[in-house]
């Protein structure tokens, strides 16, 4: 599961959140990191909502629009720990940087589809040792008329393996060797295999141009802005603090943008950029779900198009510290899971935007195809809570709380401070676990001391956060092998911050990450799934919906892809009427 | 006068320093500049960062370092966007005085004449209903009232006269994509300027107007209206120019605190000031920017401070022997 940092402000902010870097990140920023996300059940991917794009309406040649973007990026150099901002990627990375595999939809899921830049599929040898064999099309450009080659993929690649600083090296660790036989062809040898090979040259990554960048500080060349491009956009300007603006970029060998113009405004504030968008200031918005933007939107938008994806990447959950007192034991945690009314939390959070059901597993819509259903066993059932609760030895004490010897089932939950929908479910949360005699007092923090100190010394009970998924790839050792829980060992950099340590599962999580096999991946993943619901080592709660609103002037194909956000077809909007 | 100057400007020194030394120290203990690389778990490049930066010596060396640098113009690069901070406050100071310039001349002159109109008509229904007013602009938070003026004066007049666009703009200080205009920029300042303003003149005006009530019932006063100087000159020339003094003494340090604490209207307007630098900084504990930026406010309090006393000791030579 190849996800990336979030800001706070969406996604921000992302974001500003401060989130972890490895195969996925948690994100609970006050923007939220909470991106999109998405619930089981809920209404179809792409639904609107309201009313529908007008995308019948002819489009015209040209113009301008003006998006408010939440969330500012710290650099554009996607590789770099700067470049953590989701809404960096939404709009200057997934517009102007090409990539191997693309996330486009088939049926209800989101795959991995081949990208433009590509002759053919990879070709993958199981070895040992593994390889993957890139071919790329030999008319395929960057802006400056150069040839994308596979000394891109190569330097790319490296880059990332090698480089400091770096992002996300995930898989690219693992990289053995690149061979460049010739410009069109790239060999990829593993030192150990790699099921996930989809995420390189994907997602957070892509592919850089080394006739540029090669010999040079690619951070200095691309920190604060590049003028070149190999996708259908270039970055004209950025302008720190107020916007970016991006133009075609003519030499794009695919379909050219139909706008003369795309600028981002950043607007830091969410009322006010609902009044920009309602003023007819701003042509478009993808705001976070936060509690504002969703009253804005239940009280209505005149003259907008809504529309409310509910299959997205992003997992909002309880993350349940397994090693804290009391939780430590399984029926524990499984009493608390009974004593949650989850559809009664989403209900009242996302339920303005239609989304009412709880999701039933930790692989987030966007790879439900992965996952299965097996928490929906987990519904408000106080009298199993009690059953549950006695039968390991607890009792109520004189304040209503089990306990059992000197251990008191009261716990503190976490999340990041100010994000108002999740205090909005801490509150929820409380009064519901008050009543099933548990004690659970609020213990916010910042995202940096939540990811930085607090989750890695395990100095929470409950947390909610959200899970970010920006590439459909189904690992989560790294969020439950016992192996990744933050330790000496790994030097504290383990992201299993629930020291989650269940029988079996880790066995099933390292074949997930190593199996090139499909069927058999799938096969796991149900079973890890069905591992965790039935240890309850953590609880989803819901997927984060996501929200795009755009003037009726703008028509054009606009819809929400899950990982690459709502900008990934922007060559194809257009002014129309 | 000079040597007056001369002495406050000196005696500035050292307060400088010493605020600085604490900024430093409780930046210092709040907050990691390795944070961030700590999150790469790699001791090599934590250990190289340390010793780069001299983390591993004492603070008083380490304060010395970043002074040097701070005085010297290297102020560090941004542990957030890796970009040189020196710039990022720079254009955030020029952003921040463009609002706040005009807020506090508008806020001025607002004050004074309300402040003096309360004070001539003490107890007249023009005096409570302005002393109402300003009792309502002080309790009105700043994001609440920025939302307000953006509804009245841009959404409804749009509305009501179906305008394209609204007559005020708020988002930002230029419409992007367009060049540059004192027109295009005069229209975004109008909102977030009376935002500031409002609350300014609320506070100011009780404070003028208190001050010019003291002065009006002085000796003085009551002296020259005795020997028949005319009531208008009495209250310019006698009242007014002795009022003045602890107003500027307010506003100036009220304009020095305004410099960095402009969060909520820049924040409201999407306006890239040191207010957001600073609330963005610190969410990212973004140690090397937030240095400078409380050493750069520290200036303006301190700078802001000296010319309230040259100003105080222009109107009133007393306070200069």
């Amino acid at each position: 599961m190849k996800t990336v940092r979030i800001g706070f402000s969406r996604r921000t902010g992302r974001a500003m959140v401060v989130g972890l870097v490895a195969a996925s990140l948690f994100a609970a920023c006050s923007s939220d990191a909470d991106s999109p996300s998405t619930a089981t059940g809920a209404p179809a991917t792409g639904a609107p909502t309201s009313d529908a794009p007008s995308t019948d309406a002819p489009a015209k040649q040209g113009g301008t629009i003006v998006v408010g973007a939440e969330q500012e990026p710290d650099c554009l150099d996607w590789i770099a720990t700067c470049a953590g901002s989701i809404w960096g990627s939404y709009m200057m990375q997934i517009t102007t940087i090409p990539v191997v595999f693309n996330v486009r939809q088939s049926g209800d899921d989101w795959l991995p589809a081949l990208s433009s830049i590509m002759a053919s599929e990879p070709v993958v040898t199981a070895g040992p040792p593994q390889t993957v064999t890139y071919t790329l099309r030999s008319d395929v450009t960057w802006s400056d008329g150069e040839p994308i080659t596979s000394a891109d993929l190569k330097y790319t690649a490296l880059q990332i393996r090698d480089g400091e600083d770096i992002l996300d090296k995930t898989g690219y660790s693992l990289i053995d060797d690149i061979a460049t036989p010739d410009a069109q062809t790239a060999v990829v040898t593993f030192t150990a295999p790699y099921a996930g090979w989809k995420t390189l040259f994907s997602g957070s990554s892509g592919v850089l141009p080394s006739h540029i960048l090669e010999g040079n500080d690619r951070a200095a060349l691309m920190k604060d802005g590049y003028s070149w491009s190999g996708g259908p956009w270039i970055i004209e300007s950025w302008k720190k603090g107020e916007s970016v603006t991006l133009v075609p970029n003519t030499n794009y060998w695919g379909d050219k943008p139909k706008l003369d113009k795309v600028i981002f405004q950043f607007t830091a504030d969410t009322a006010a950029a609902f009044q920009a968008f309602n003023s007819g200031q701003l042509d478009a918005l993808y705001p976070s779900p936060q509690l504002d933007a969703i009253e804005q939107i239940k009280a209505g938008l005149s003259g907008a198009n809504v529309e409310v994806q509910a299959a997205s990447g992003n997992l909002e959950a309880l993350w349940l510290n397994n090693a804290s007192p009391g939780l430590d034991a399984q029926p524990v945690r499984a009493a608390l899971a009974y004593s949650i009314d989850r559809a009664a939390i989403v209900n009242k959070v996302y339920g303005p935007l239609g989304v009412e059901q709880p999701a039933q597993s930790f692989f987030p819509p966007i790879l439900s195809a992965f996952g299965g259903q097996d928490f929906d066993v987990y519904v408000r059932d106080l009298d199993k809570v009690t059953s549950l609760m006695t039968g390991d030895g607890w009792a109520k004490n004189g304040d209503g709380l089990w306990a059992k010897g000197d251990v008191v089932a009261s716990y503190r939950i976490t999340t990041i401070a100010g994000n108002k929908r999740r205090e909005l479910m801490q509150q929820v949360l409380q009064e519901q676990l008050n009543e099933a005699g548990f004690g659970v007092t609020v213990a916010n923090a910042s995202p940096a001391d939540l990811f930085g100190t607090l989750g890695p010394n395990g100095d929470f009970d409950l947390g909610l956060w959200t899970l970010v998924t920006t590439f459909p790839d189904p690992g989560l050792s790294y969020a439950f092998d016992s192996a990744n829980v933050p330790s000496e060992a790994n030097e504290f950099s383990g992201l299993n911050l629930t020291r989650t340590n269940v029988a079996g599962l880790d066995d099933l999580l390292r074949q997930v990450d190593v199996e090139v096999d499909e069927a058999a991946r799938l096969a796991a993943t149900q079973k890890i799934d069905q591992l965790i619901a039935e240890s309850v080592t953590s609880l989803p709660l819901a997927a984060v919906p996501n929200i795009l609103l755009t003037a009726e002037k703008i028509g054009g194909p606009t819809s929400i892809n899950p990982s690459e956000g709502p900008f990934w077809n922007l060559e194809q909007w257009a002014l129309v009427g | 006068m000079l040597r007056f100057a001369t002495r406050r400007l000196v005696k500035s020194v050292p307060v400088l320093f010493i605020g600085s030394f604490l900024l430093f120290l409780a930046v210092r203990s709040a907050f990691d500049p390795l944070a961030k690389l700590r999150q790469l778990r790699d001791p090599e490049v934590i250990q190289r960062e340390t010793e780069r930066l001299g983390l591993d010596r004492s603070v008083l060396v380490q304060y010395v370092k970043w002074l040097k640098g701070f005085v010297t113009g290297d102020w560090g690069v941004s542990v957030r966007t890796s970009g040189d901070v020196r710039p990022m406050i720079s254009d955030a100071l020029v952003v921040t005085l463009q609002l706040l310039v005009p807020a506090l001349i508008l806020a001025t002159v607002a004050a004074i004449a309300v402040g003096v109109y309360s004070a001539l008509r003490q107890y007249s229904v023009g005096d409570h209903v302005l002393t109402a007013l300003a009792y309502i602009g002080l309790a009105m938070p700043a994001f609440w009232f920025g939302l307000v003026l953006i509804q009245t004066l841009a959404i409804w007049p749009q509305r009501a006269l179906d305008l394209e666009e609204p007559p005020f703009y708020f988002v930002g200080l230029h419409s992007p994509g367009q060049p540059h205009s004192l027109l295009d920029t005069a229209r975004h300042l109008v909102l977030p300027v009376l935002t500031l303003t409002v609350g300014l003149v609320a506070s100011w005006s009780r404070f003028m107007r208190s001050s010019m009530l003291g002065a009006l019932s002085s000796d003085y006063v009551r002296t020259a209206r005795a020997k028949g100087v005319p009531r208008r000159q009495v209250v310019v020339n006698h009242a007014l120019r002795n009022s003045w003094g602890p107003l500027m003494t307010v506003v100036a340090l009220d304009a020095a605190l305004l410099v960095g604490g402009l969060l909520i209207t820049e924040q409201v307007f999407s306006i890239p000031g040191m207010g957001r630098l600073f609330l963005t900084s610190l969410l990212a504990g973004d140690v090397n920017v937030l240095l400078p930026w409380m050493f750069v406010t520290g200036i303006a309090v301190i700078t802001f401070n000296l010319l309230a006393d040259i100003g105080y000791g222009l109107l009133d030579p007393r306070v200069r022997l």
